[in-house]
């Protein structure tokens, strides 16, 4: 019997659980029994190490901005061994707060610069009012592709963030990235960054099986993944893209 | 002009006459407020609502009669509608003492130019984030609502966020539990309060209560519970003992049963007797007032009838686990309908189902069916087959009168738990199906 366990190591829990993680760790969660497998979730409280060897995949959530700023001073630690572990392509799921923790800093409104933990080139600078609602994406691969697949949620972010890597995808209805390039997130490697929230991934499910297939990957193990019944994931995934009046089908394949 | 408004005032719906009169005289309201003689504001994200009701059938009476803006009216407009119906012909009040709800964002409006008599906050908790930004910012507007050193604090000793307030601030007096059943483990709930607002370390609790009430303190010795002026005692009955050490070393005892089920309404009744205590009623008065209360729209309102409904509010995860809480207590087999919507007022971010620990629920409930209404249906629908709920058992209601169809078959109470714009048209109904 080989090893049916998938690692999830949820960094800073105590400080960026904004918005709902557990629900992102939920459906992952499921969705890995459903397919025999195991999640096991290591929560890393900060200053606490981490052994980037022995996990399989990370969920960086959203904070809210104090938690922020305290997160930021104990960064350094991790910094290393966390982009080594990036570079060899382990899945990363970085949501709001998390997403801009990827990147280098959050410049305050005053100027001030809150570090981040230097993982990608990634700046955000705070701007005049919070890009609120929401919001549907079309997903597109890292090299440029898109089948026409959809990405919904809500974003609330003060944050504009900026980067030359690959977007998520493209902005069909909300603000994205900065509210100015029409991009939504990032993707390099095994990394997601983005702004969706509500949570993200229950009513995704194709990007969760997409992340899933990451760390199954990244361990080594290409199975497929079993379909699974996910008629009202899909409903409520309609539904918000009803709400923002984007019809499926005006998506170019 | 007054007396056009007051032609007005007849009708349900306190907001409307409000919006009327501040668009003639934006000044008009705190006219009315500088003539109350005593005014009690209530703040805080959960229980403001309850509490009230509760303050007010505690401090009403004949010889000394109080107004309130019953009903969660609780912006500019609804204060003043609330005070339109007690002017008289020439513009003055005719009650001279107010409790007032008011939405923590409205507070420093009010504050800027008026001063209440004593300001009550439930407490600080995370709710409807895309309305305030985050739960630092309702606590950075609560505080700048504070900032007259004259006006009374009464606050929650038990949530550090709210406890904080009264950091360095005279006139500030806590409530607290004293003693209270909880459970054995800490559940799976969310703590915003849960480090310490000066190292940022997490706090440690030597006991949990709910939410990320309980009793905390920094490691680094920054911070603490505060020593509550007033304890409380319950069994997990809607008895509470209320032990009170502000007034006078020698300590008072005394009972309060408003018959409101749940923890959080003990909070409720506990701050409610505390501010009619600061402001000088006797026990036994405060006791005969409460068993006057009556449970304001839809906080756990009884609809009679075959099946049973009972309405309540949900609008942010605390509340919503504490109100899931009560459920459980109830051991008969039930159903539960959930109409979520996503207005303004609801919150147009529904990420907080998310952080409700429904696990739990759906496992130790007894609840025979589900069924998921309002906007956000189906993102409730996802969030409760996750939580475990098999797909079968999920009805999804189009419209909200459906909702209460789809379950009018039942022998078995019916929950109605209700984002607040779903709240009224769901009461409405229910009257009728009562009637
Ligand atoms: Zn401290």
């Amino acid at each position: 019997m080989t090893d049916r366990t998938v690692t999830l190591a949820h960094l800073f829990p105590e400080l960026l659980n904004l918005y709902a993680d557990q629900g992102n760790i939920s459906v992952l969660r499921h969705r890995m029994q459903a397919r025999g497998w195991t999640l096991t979730v290591t929560p890393v409280k900060l200053g606490s190490r981490v052994d980037f060897g022995s996990v399989d995949m990370v969920l960086l959530g959203g904070g809210s901005d104090r938690e922020q700023q305290l997160v930021g001073r104990e960064l350094a630690i991790y910094r290393e061994d966390f982009a080594t572990a990036i570079e060899a392509g382990l899945p990363v799921l970085a949501v709001c707060g998390g997403y801009q923790l990827l990147g280098e800093y959050y410049e305050l409104q005053s100027g001030e610069r809150i570090p981040g933990l230097g993982l990608l080139a990634v700046a955000t600078r705070a701007g005049k009012g919070r890009l609120i609602g929401n919001i549907a994406i079309e997903w597109v691969s890292q090299s440029g592709e898109s089948d026409g697949k959809t990405i919904v949620g809500f974003e609330n972010h003060a944050g504009r963030t900026f980067h030359d890597y690959a977007p998520l995808g493209r902005v069909l209805k909300g603000h994205g990235n900065n509210g100015r390039d029409h991009h939504e997130g990032l993707q390099y490697k095994g990394v997601v960054g983005t702004y969706i929230h509500g949570p993200l991934l229950p009513k995704n499910p194709h990007l969760a099986d997409h992340l899933l297939a990451q760390a199954l990957a990244f361990k080594g193990c290409h199975e497929p993944l079993d379909a699974l019944d996910d008629e009202l994931e899909w409903r409520a995934h309609r539904s918000v893209l009803g709400m923002l009046g984007v019809k499926s089908g005006e998506i170019r394949a | 002009m007054i007396t056009i408004l007051l032609r007005l005032v007849g009708r349900r719906g306190t907001s409307m006459p409000g919006l009327v009169a501040s668009r003639v005289s934006p000044d008009l309201l705190f006219r009315l407020l500088s003539q109350l003689e005593q005014c009690v504001v209530v703040t805080g994200t959960n229980g403001k609502t309850t509490t009230s009701a509760l303050l007010y059938s505690m401090l009403t009476d004949d010889e000394h009669p109080w107004l309130t803006n019953r009903g969660g009216a609780n912006l500019l407009q609804g204060l003043l509608g609330a005070l339109l119906p007690h002017v008289d012909g020439h513009g003055r009040l005719r009650v001279k003492r107010a409790v007032l709800e008011v939405d923590e964002a409205t507070l420093p409006l009010i504050t800027n130019r008026y001063h209440p008599t004593l300001i009550v906050v439930t407490n600080v908790v995370r709710d409807q984030l895309d309305r305030y930004g985050e739960v630092d910012g309702a606590l950075a507007m609560l505080r700048s609502g504070l900032l007259y050193p004259g006006t009374i604090l009464l606050t929650n000793a038990d949530d550090p966020l709210a406890a904080s307030l009264g950091w360095e601030r005279e006139l500030t007096y806590y409530y607290g539990m004293d003693e209270c059943p909880v459970d054995e483990e800490p559940r799976n709930e969310v703590r915003d309060g849960a480090f310490c607002l000066i190292c940022g370390r997490e706090l440690q609790y030597e006991r949990y209560i709910y939410g990320q009430l309980g009793y905390y303190y920094c490691f680094s010795g920054h911070f603490g519970r505060p020593a509550p002026h007033f304890g409380g005692k319950t069994d997990g009955s809607s008895e509470l003992i209320v032990r009170e050490r502000a007034t006078d070393p020698r300590q008072e005892e005394f009972m309060v049963n408003a018959g409101a089920p749940g923890l959080y309404n003990d909070y409720n009744v506990l701050a409610a007797a505390a501010t009619a205590r600061l402001l000088g009623r006797s026990p036994r008065q405060i006791q005969a007032g409460a068993e006057h209360y009556e449970a304001p729209p839809g906080r756990m309102q009884t609809f009679p009838g075959s099946p049973e409904r009972i309405l309540a509010l949900i609008k942010n995860p605390t509340g919503a686990n504490s109100v899931l809480r009560t459920l459980e207590s109830d051991e008969r087999d039930k159903a539960v309908c959930f109409a979520i919507n996503d207005a303004d007022a609801d919150g147009r971010d529904v990420s907080w189902l998310w952080d409700i620990d429904l696990e739990r629920f759906v496992s130790a409930a007894r609840c025979q069916r589900y069924v998921c209404a309002g906007t956000r249906a189906l993102d409730m629908a996802v969030r409760l087959a996750y939580a475990g709920v098999d797909r079968q058992r999920i009805q999804i209601a189009e419209e909200l009168p459906e909702a209460l169809a789809m379950t009018s078959d039942l022998d078995v109470p019916v929950y109605v738990l209700s984002t607040y714009t779903a709240l009224y048209p769901l009461g409405e109904q229910l009257r009728g199906a009562a009637r």
